[in-house]
Formats: C-alpha cells, sequence, structure tokens
C-alpha cells in the first residue's frame, strides 16, 4: 500500500515532523521518536475506512495527517475478486443513508455494482403463530428518496471499494499486517510536553503519537482498553450461521423488487437477504448446539433444514435438530403435511455454496462513553449490537459520519480535535440514538424467543396491528431505510 | 436607537446610562439598582491621546492579581473558564461574519492577529491553529497566566516549534501601552499591523475603555477588524453574571466581574462614531448562555447581556 503513502502534513507543524522522522531514522532501535499524526485510527475495516476517507475527501480536513493501523494486509483486500457466481458469506445491509454518506464520500462507485442488491420488501413473521407483517411500499407511500429498504452488500466489497478510494485521495499513512503491541502515553522533553498524547507501539517497531486515536477496531478494542472505558451488556448464547444459499429462481418478483424475509423462531429470528440473481444470504440465529449442528451437516442436509426453517413448525424444526443426518428425507415427508403460502416463503433453496458455512457469537456490548481524552470509539468498538434488524454496519456509518463532522466543527474553529470538549458533540449526536437501537433490537430478541405463555398471542397481536395500520407501518418502513424520519 | 437611551455626548465624557433604560427584561424591576455600584460608566478619562507606554497603562493591578489565581484552572474545560471555552467557537463564526462583510472586501488567508489579553490562551491557540492564519502575537500583563499560556501551547506541536517561537503563536508578557506599535507601512513594504485586534472579554476589565481602545486601535491596519466581546451593564447582567453566576451557581469565580466597568453595546457604538470616520459600521451579536446547552446567539441580547462587537478600520 505504499501509493498511500503522504509526504508532507500541515496540521502537525511539518518542520516539527520532519525533524523529528529524521531523529528516527537515526536511531530506529534506540529510543525512538514517534511519528506525530493529527488522526491514528486503529482498524481498517468499513468504520476505520470510511472514516479515513470522510477526513481526506472534506477540503477542511484534508490537511490533517492521518495514519491507519491494521492487521491484515490491505493490498489483499484490495484485490479481492470472486467470480459473479460466488459470493462471501459476511454480508452486511447498507441502508439508503448509509449508501448516501458513501456517495459523498466518494466511495460508492468504488463498489462493485453487480455485486450488491438493493431490495424494496421485508416480509417478517412469528414463527409460533404466524402472524405477519408485510413491509411493502402502499400506493402513494413510497418516498420521493425512492422505494429501498436497503442494499444487500458482501462486507469485503465495501471495505475493498472504500481502499480503492482512500488510493485515489492518497494522504494516508498505512501501516498493514502491524500488530498493535502497547499503547501508552507520549513523553515530555524541552520543546514539547505529549504526556497526554497516546503512542502506539507498532509490532514493527515504529510509534504513532496521536493528537485523536481513533479506536475501530471492532468488539475487543485495545482502544478502548487504553481509554479505560468499560463496555457493558451480555451475550446472548445464540450463535449467527451465515451461509451463501443459491435459490431456485429470482425471487418472487422475478427480480424487478427483491424481498428480505425473517421468521422469528423461538430459537432465534432466521434472515434470507437477497443478492444478485438466484442467490441470498443466510443470518440464522439459534442456539451453539443448534449452530454445530447445523455445520456438521452435508450441503444436502443443510439446505433442507434452511427450507424447514422458513416454513415447518417450531416442533416439527426441533425434531430436526436432534437428527445427526437424513434431514433432506425429514423435511420432504413433513413439508407435504404442512400447508403454508408459497408466495409468502423466500423461494426454496438449492444450492450452498462450499465453505461458506460459519458462525459467530451473539452479543450486546455498549461502551459507557464514545470519547476520552484524546481517544473516539466508533463501530464495534463503541457497541455490538443483535443482527436481527441488519443494523450494525449502518450504525458505525452513522458514528463515523458524526464524528467526521464533528472533527470538521473542531478544525474550522481552531480546536484542538483531540481534547474531550472538541469530542463531545459526537457522543451527545451519536450515544442515545445507538443505546436506543441496541435496546429495540434486544427487546425484540427476547421477545421472539418466547415459545408459548402469555407473551405469545400479545406479541402477535402487536405485529398484526402494526400491519394493519398503514401509516405506522410506512413509519417503521422508512425507519429501517434510514429515510430521515427518526423514531429512534 | 431606542428613544429612552440617553445618548452619550461626547466620547470621552462619562457616559450617564442608567440601567433602568437599557433593557427591556428590566422592565419588571424599575427604579431598582445594586445600590453598591455607581450608576454611570467613565468611557474614559481625561483626554490622553500621547501614550507613553513605561508610564500608563490601562491594567488594573486587582484585575492582574484576581486572574493570576485562576491560572492553574485555565485549562480545565470543565473548571471556572469552562463559559468561555464554550464561547471560543462563537468567537471564530463572528470574526468570519465581519472579515467577510469587509468593505472593500479583504483578504481572508495569511491574515495576522493581535490578541489582547490573551489570559491562557483560549483564543489565541485556537487562532493559531486555523489554516488560514499567519501569526497570532498574543499579550498578557499576568506573568502566571502568561507561564500557563506558555506551558499548555508546548502540548500542541503545531503551535510552538522547536520552542523557539518559530510557530504561528507568540506570547508577549506585555501590556498595549508597552508594545511597541508598528511603523505605518509605507508603499510597497509589507503592513506590520494586525488584519485582526481581539479583546474578548476584555474592556469589562479596564479602567479607562476609551483611552484604551485608542491605543488598541492604532493596531489594527487599515482595512482589518477590532473585535471584541463585553458585556452590558444592566440589570439583568448584574443578576446574571454577579448575583447568579458567581454568588448563587459559583461557575464563574467570585470577584471576577465588576458590574460598573461593563460597557454597553450604544456606548461602544458612540465611541466608534466619534473618531473621525476611522472606523466603519460595527457589526454587533448578541449571545446568551443556557447553563446546560452553552451559548446561543439571540438577536437583540446585545442591549441585556454579552455581545460581539465587531469594527472595521476604514481610515
Amino acid at each position: 500500500m505504499d501509493g498511500l503513502f503522504r509526504r508532507g502534513g500541515a496540521y502537525v507543524c511539518r518542520r516539527c515532523t520532519q525533524s523529528l522522522q529524521k531523529q528516527q531514522r537515526r536511531a530506529y532501535s534506540a529510543a525512538a521518536q514517534p511519528y506525530l499524526y493529527d488522526v491514528v485510527c486503529v482498524g481498517g475495516g468499513p468504520a476505520g475506512l470510511s472514516l479515513l476517507t470522510a477526513l481526506r475527501t472534506n477540503p477542511v480536513t484534508a490537511h490533517l495527517r492521518v495514519a491507519l493501523v491494521e492487521a491484515q494486509d490491505l493490498a489483499k483486500i484490495k484485490s479481492w475478486k470472486l467470480p459473479p457466481d460466488r459470493f462471501s458469506n459476511r454480508c452486511s445491509s447498507l441502508t439508503p443513508s448509509s449508501a448516501l454518506f458513501l456517495d459523498q464520500i466518494g466511495a460508492w462507485k468504488h463498489l462493485e455494482r453487480d455485486r450488491f442488491q438493493a431490495y424494496q420488501e421485508m416480509q417478517v413473521w412469528d414463527g409460533v403463530t404466524g402472524a405477519r407483517i408485510e413491509f411493502d411500499w402502499a400506493p402513494g407511500s413510497a418516498p420521493a428518496a425512492g422505494t429501498t429498504i436497503a442494499y444487500m452488500n458482501e462486507n469485503l466489497n465495501l471495505t475493498s471499494g472504500l481502499l480503492k478510494r482512500l488510493e485515489e485521495l492518497g494522504g494516508v499513512s498505512v501501516f498493514d499486517n502491524a500488530r498493535v503491541e502497547r499503547i501508552a502515553y507520549g513523553e515530555e522533553t524541552e520543546e514539547l510536553d505529549l504526556r497526554e498524547w497516546p503512542v502506539v507501539h507498532l509490532s514493527g517497531g515504529q510509534q504513532l503519537s496521536a493528537r485523536l486515536l481513533v479506536g475501530a477496531d471492532g468488539a475487543n478494542s485495545p482502544v478502548r482498553s487504553f481509554a479505560g472505558i468499560e463496555a457493558r451488556g451480555w451475550d446472548y448464547n445464540r450463535h449467527g450461521v451465515v451461509a451463501t444459499l443459491e435459490l431456485e429462481g429470482e425471487g418472487w418478483g422475478r427480480g424487478l423488487t427483491k424481498i428480505a424475509y425473517q421468521r422469528f423462531l423461538p430459537t432465534g429470528p432466521v434472515a434470507m437477504l437477497p443478492l444478485p440473481g438466484n442467490y441470498s444470504t443466510l443470518v440464522w440465529s439459534t442456539t451453539p448446539s443448534n449452530a454445530s449442528l447445523l455445520k456438521s451437516l452435508s450441503a444436502k442436509d443443510f439446505i433442507a433444514m434452511v427450507n424447514a426453517a422458513f416454513r415447518l413448525s417450531p416442533t416439527d424444526l426441533a425434531y430436526m435438530h436432534t437428527q445427526e443426518s437424513g434431514q433432506a428425507e425429514e423435511y420432504s415427508w413433513r413439508l407435504e403435511h404442512t400447508p403454508f403460502d408459497h408466495q409468502a416463503v423466500p423461494q426454496t433453496v438449492v444450492g450452498v455454496q462450499e465453505g461458506s458455512i460459519a458462525s459467530f457469537p451473539l452479543k450486546l456490548r455498549h461502551a459507557d462513553t464514545y470519547v476520552a481524552e484524546r481517544v473516539a470509539l466508533v463501530g464495534d468498538a463503541a457497541h455490538t449490537i443483535h443482527p436481527l434488524a441488519g443494523q450494525g454496519l449502518n450504525q458505525g456509518q452513522g458514528d463515523v459520519q458524526s464524528l467526521a463532522k464533528t472533527i470538521e466543527y473542531a478544525v474550522s474553529h481552531g480546536q484542538d480535535i483531540g481534547v474531550t470538549m472538541s469530542l463531545e458533540p459526537y457522543v451527545s449526536e451519536r450515544y442515545a440514538a445507538n443505546h436506543v437501537l441496541l435496546g429495540v433490537c434486544d427487546k425484540l430478541h427476547k421477545l421472539y424467543s418466547v415459545g408459548s405463555g402469555p407473551l405469545v398471542p400479545l406479541r402477535s397481536l402487536g405485529l398484526t396491528a402494526v400491519n394493519a395500520l398503514g401509516p405506522l407501518k410506512s413509519l417503521l418502513m422508512n425507519q429501517a431505510a434510514g429515510n430521515g424520519i427518526r423514531v429512534f | 436607537m431606542r428613544p429612552s437611551l440617553r445618548h452619550v455626548t461626547k466620547s470621552l465624557r462619562p457616559a450617564r446610562l442608567s440601567c433602568r433604560t437599557s433593557a427591556a427584561a428590566t422592565q419588571a424591576i424599575p427604579d431598582l439598582q445594586p445600590s453598591h455600584h455607581p450608576s454611570t460608566r467613565k468611557l474614559s478619562t481625561t483626554p490622553t491621546r500621547q501614550h507613553t507606554p513605561s508610564s500608563s497603562s490601562s491594567v488594573n493591578e486587582t484585575e492582574v492579581s484576581h486572574f493570576s489565581a485562576l491560572a492553574s484552572s485555565w485549562w480545565d474545560p470543565y473548571g471556572p473558564s469552562k463559559p468561555l471555552h464554550l464561547m471560543n467557537p462563537l468567537r471564530h463564526d463572528f470574526i468570519q461574519t465581519c472579515l467577510s462583510s469587509s468593505n472593500p472586501p479583504q483578504k481572508t488567508t495569511n491574515l495576522r492577529y493581535l490578541d489582547v489579553g490573551c489570559g491562557g490562551g483560549i483564543f489565541a491557540e485556537s487562532a493559531a491553529r486555523l489554516p488560514s492564519t499567519a501569526s497570532v502575537t498574543a499579550i498578557d500583563p499576568s506573568p502566571a497566566i502568561l507561564a500557563v499560556a506558555r506551558a499548555h501551547a508546548r502540548r500542541d506541536p503545531s503551535l510552538v516549534c522547536g520552542g523557539g517561537g518559530s510557530g504561528k503563536l507568540v506570547y508577549l508578557n506585555e501590556t498595549i501601552e508597552s508594545l511597541a506599535l508598528p511603523e505605518e507601512a509605507a508603499p510597497g513594504e509589507e503592513e506590520q499591523r494586525y488584519d485582526v485586534v481581539s479583546l474578548f472579554e476584555v474592556v469589562e476589565h479596564v479602567d479607562y475603555p476609551a483611552a484604551f481602545l485608542d491605543r488598541v486601535g492604532e493596531f489594527v491596519r487599515p482595512g482589518g477588524w477590532l473585535v471584541l466581546s463585553t458585556i452590558a451593564r444592566t440589570w439583568t447582567s448584574w443578576v446574571t453574571t454577579n448575583l447568579v453566576a458567581e454568588d448563587i451557581l459559583g461557575v464563574v469565580p467570585k470577584g471576577t466581574h465588576d458590574w460598573a466597568k461593563y460597557v454597553n453595546e450604544a456606548e461602544l457604538r458612540e465611541y466608534f462614531a466619534q473618531k473621525g470616520g476611522m472606523w466603519g459600521t460595527p457589526t454587533v451579536r448578541g449571545v446568551v448562555y443556557v447553563p446546560g446547552l452553552g451559548w446561543r446567539e439571540v438577536r437583540g441580547s446585545e442591549k441585556v447581556g454579552n455581545y460581539f462587537f465587531g469594527v472595521q478600520r476604514v481610515g
């Protein structure tokens, strides 16, 4: 990634930096002076890359000296390529507001257009009672911004696109294949007092001094630990099973409209989200034992389980989870005795991409705050959400957009972008909004984890009522699509 | 101009302004004045057009010792100077408003600032960080506060380069009287006077503001701006800044404000209008501090409390 390296800087005095870098070159292994940066971003995922792209794109912040630290080889991610009939199993939905932001920072055009899929409808139903809500646009209710609820996109398509945009912009000092050994505070010299500046020590020996250290380093954020910010929450004792699926067709909308499906089962929601052509991506939240069984099955039996998950009763499914194999036969027999509306569930799955079945534990975490002196957290480092609403990546994009705006304001008013006071607008804009969304998804998960009892008819009543109330449904859909009506 | 406002006759005469007439907000409590404060404000004493820097000073020793005692907490954004920290971005917005209204238009980059009464350097540091700034000269009479300002600037490599003053920001322990006045630039020579001279929360701490402003004005280059912020001398401001802020809430250290020294916006207008075409029409913006929310611009509030005042040197 040498192409991304920049030479001069402006916000950190050029002469200081140059003289310090000279010293560093002279005594590299000894007590080397650190490089000085305005922003050091740890983590080259969607959040970190979007932040740097936003800062480099905006003329107000483009002069900041910025560095990126990433453990993986970014050159490999940038040149990521898959054949058109293969899709990565790690996909995320991007709301139109996230897409708009990515367009504003010049990254959207670098995504592979034929690899992400817009969808215009959502079908959500209760696996126990069958109560259903159809999120389709009633005539006249479609917003002017378009009927797209979200885009399903491979995470690698996004990171690769962002890296291409960053390369086009230039001016980022990239330290990839680099492990953060430790983070400590700087020192006081005769000329400078950097005792409040975090210094990132890399496995390669480099030291990066940060006016503002951004933790975009995921749920186990080392930056968050350094700042002493606690992340609280709980594990759901559920795993998310993902896979890339091949369907018998392009969907009931014949490719013109695409539909996302989600069925709430007592073990957790199972969702099938459309990818281009006959492909879809699966996110099935279930118990760890169910998840390990699903991963152990043959392709034929796995496909049967996925089809069953959208069609059979929870009792049938529970039984099939006890079988070590033979689900395909069991499914075709049980299906004959289960009446359902074909067009109300996804088209039949006929294939699963080899090697695409994987799982990860689900949890909820929320950091106590997003900022400390010279530290800001974005994305998963700040919060981890249940995937049932597909909001995780979008929350991160919202964080980045807000933090970039906060930095822009600080720079244009001569504030030190690292001090807590400058960063406070970011926290006040994002914390409560994220907290409500985390809570809503958490409550939804818990509400639908109940298989019987008084909650079950009540929640069905809720879904049916929402379905009947057109205006409320439009409001919810606009919220999901990020069309600006802020319920949360 | 409100009809009830008694006009200041000559700029160098004491302005006789009753707080009762100064603001709509005070009408609920007519004829009341804080008994321990005089109701008039001298914008200056005797006319002193010739300043001999060594012998005269605008500086009040009590004020200097008060602020010196606050030095250690100056940079604590959650300490006694919090309102100043919160106000700082608004100062830049106000300066931008002034600069963009320059007539004729003036340069907006490579600007030279003189910050008078810089304190711990909240404004001076921020001005020095702006890409449009060429240099900031910041002066203050208190050595204790300047020590804090210099120490704080060392935390930012963009401000102080090599410690030898080669950065954009220079602190000087000077008063406006002792600071050498740059010579008028001869044709073809580079202008040494300043594009922006700032007096933030200063005039209310000065004993003889007219003489002080006379001297300050000489440092502004023709076409440049003198910008200041201060507090109107009204019943409301006495209640909010002295009684509530200092005595009741304690958000501002006790003894920070001497209400009798506050300067009203109309008095400043009058002062600048009397200077024989040296200054343009002032730009004024009133701001109100809302605890928990920070500063908000409120139209018309310059008559009541805190306000920004900017005036371009045209002659």
